[in-house]
């Protein structure tokens, strides 16, 4: 296989955006530098156990551009609990985790 | 450079004819990415992409600077120069573990020696979603004239 040749039938320049995941008791936060972006262009993906961002931006000169990341996440999610916003071009995504995984304390009970 | 092992043509033979592929090999990796180590760019961190373009009757420069607002971006303008001074903390939300981080905090100030003269005056900064546009109007003396060709009998 030519290896040139496959890749000029690439239909968009694809760039991979820096991020931060961080971890508390409730949920999963993504965080990706983005910059430039309709919010309507940003696609948040969740099928267990992968997890996509996937964005296109419009309007660029030459060739369109995309950015993709994907992640493996585990059954701790609940995919009809993902919330993300768009501010100052840094994409925030909350993952939040199912109820029966989250830590809960159990008060002792003094008979 | 790297090569194909199995293009004997370009293989490269240092000395001996018949150098042994995988040191050779070795040894161009040890020294590509001993070049890599060395580089200015990674030594320095995190620097925006910036582009420079000449629309003929302005420059206009695009930097991507996600995560910062208006206030935390300084620009100075003057006939011929252009500074631009930004800079990011990259910071924990509070109360979490961090699994990766990527986003660097950086401190990014660049001064450009401009290509034509502008009008400081009408320098227009604008930042939308993390993406910062300044346009540079040229002042009139450089702007670009179309010249009307009169036939002559």
């Amino acid at each position: 296989m030519d290896k040139q040749a496959q890749e000029k039938t690439r239909p968009a320049r694809e760039l991979t955006p820096n991020v931060d995941i961080f971890e508390n008791d409730s949920e999963l936060l993504v965080v990706a530098d983005v910059p430039g972006l309709d919010p309507s262009d940003i696609g948040v993906h969740v099928d267990l156990p992968e997890f996509r961002i996937e964005a296109k931006v419009q309007g660029s000169p030459d060739r369109p551009v995309v950015y993709t990341r994907s992640f493996r996440v585990d059954e701790r999610i609940d995919p009809e609990r993902v919330k993300a916003e768009y501010k100052d071009g840094v994409l925030r995504v909350h993952l939040a985790k199912s109820a029966a995984f989250r830590p809960r304390r159990v008060e002792v009970q003094t008979s | 450079m790297l090569v194909r092992l199995n293009d004997r043509r370009s293989f490269p033979v240092f000395g001996a004819p018949r150098a042994f592929p995988v040191s050779t090999l070795r040894r161009e990796l040890d020294r590509l990415f001993g070049d890599l180590e060395r580089a200015p760019a990674l030594a320095q961190g995190f620097t925006p992409a910036v582009s420079f373009d000449d629309t003929g009757a302005a420059l206009t420069l695009r930097a991507e600077l996600p995560g910062l607002t208006e206030k935390e971006i300084d620009i100075n303008v003057t006939a011929n120069t252009l500074t631009v001074k930004a800079a990011r903390k990259a910071e924990a939300p509070e109360g979490y573990t961090a699994h990766r981080r990527e986003r660097q905090s950086f401190s990014f100030a660049q001064s450009y020696e401009l290509p034509a003269r502008v009008d400081p005056e009408k320098v227009q900064a604008s930042l939308k979603q993390g993406v910062l546009t300044l346009t540079l109007p040229k002042v009139a003396e450089v702007q670009p004239k179309k010249v009307t060709v009169t036939a002559t009998a």
